[in-house]
């Protein structure tokens, strides 16, 4: 799944090694999650809205997903 | 979600895995060099220290399971993941070698080898599973 987390770590100059400290997780899962290797579960979904003030919509694209489950 | 989920895991892990690994050195190094030193050798003291050995390791196992459990979820997966492998390629190749002992294809392999491998086979497929970083 594509998302903005790395423009918005960037934005705010953190590194991965941090965004993955503030989420308590490994700095290798957030480069999965950045690089769309790997979709996080709802709660850390939730979590990573919640660090970076916006709604799971705005950071999550769900296009591949949705088309899918509209064909 | 609690913070540092993954280094306080990560920390757990470290804290267990070595210390066993060098209660295991200890036991191997200095039980088979004890025996040696025994003619003959007590079946009882055999069999108590293969067991022995073998607690350790086993241990480390129960350990590896925990970690996979309270890791962040993509380290579970990549641990869980390679664990499954492990399994799969030890597995498959204890099959081989089974049949090709049964068919008389070799004559004796020792079971022991297949320990060693299992754990090979469960650190080259997490490597492999998280791109080569570590996990």
């Amino acid at each position: 799944m594509k998302n903005i987390i790395r423009a918005l770590r960037t934005e705010r100059g953190w590194s991965q090694a941090s965004l993955a400290d503030e989420l308590g997780v490994s700095r290798q899962s957030v480069n999965a999650i950045e690089t769309g290797k790997y979709d996080p579960s709802l709660p850390l979904a939730f979590a990573i809205a919640r660090l970076f003030g916006k709604s799971i919509e705005e950071i999550f694209d769900d296009a591949t997903e949705a088309s899918i489950a509209a064909e | 979600m609690t913070q540092q989920t993954f280094k306080s895991a990560k920390r757990r892990y470290h804290r267990m895995f070595w210390p066993l690994m060098a209660i295991y050195s200890v036991i191997v190094l200095a039980g088979s060099y004890g025996l040696n030193q025994l003619d003959p050798q007590p079946t009882w003291l055999q069999a108590t220290l293969a067991v022995a050995c073998a607690v350790p390791v086993i241990a480390t196992l129960l350990v590896m399971m925990r970690y996979a459990h309270e890791t962040d979820e993509y380290t579970r997966m990549i641990q869980l993941q390679g664990l499954a492998w492990g399994g799969i390629i030890t597995t498959s190749v204890l099959f081989i070698v089974g049949f090709l002992q049964l068919f008389h294809v070799i004559q004796h392999f020792e079971v022991f080898w297949f320990g060693p491998f299992f754990f090979v086979a469960y650190g080259v497929s997490t490597l492999i599973l998280s791109g080569g970083k570590h996990c």
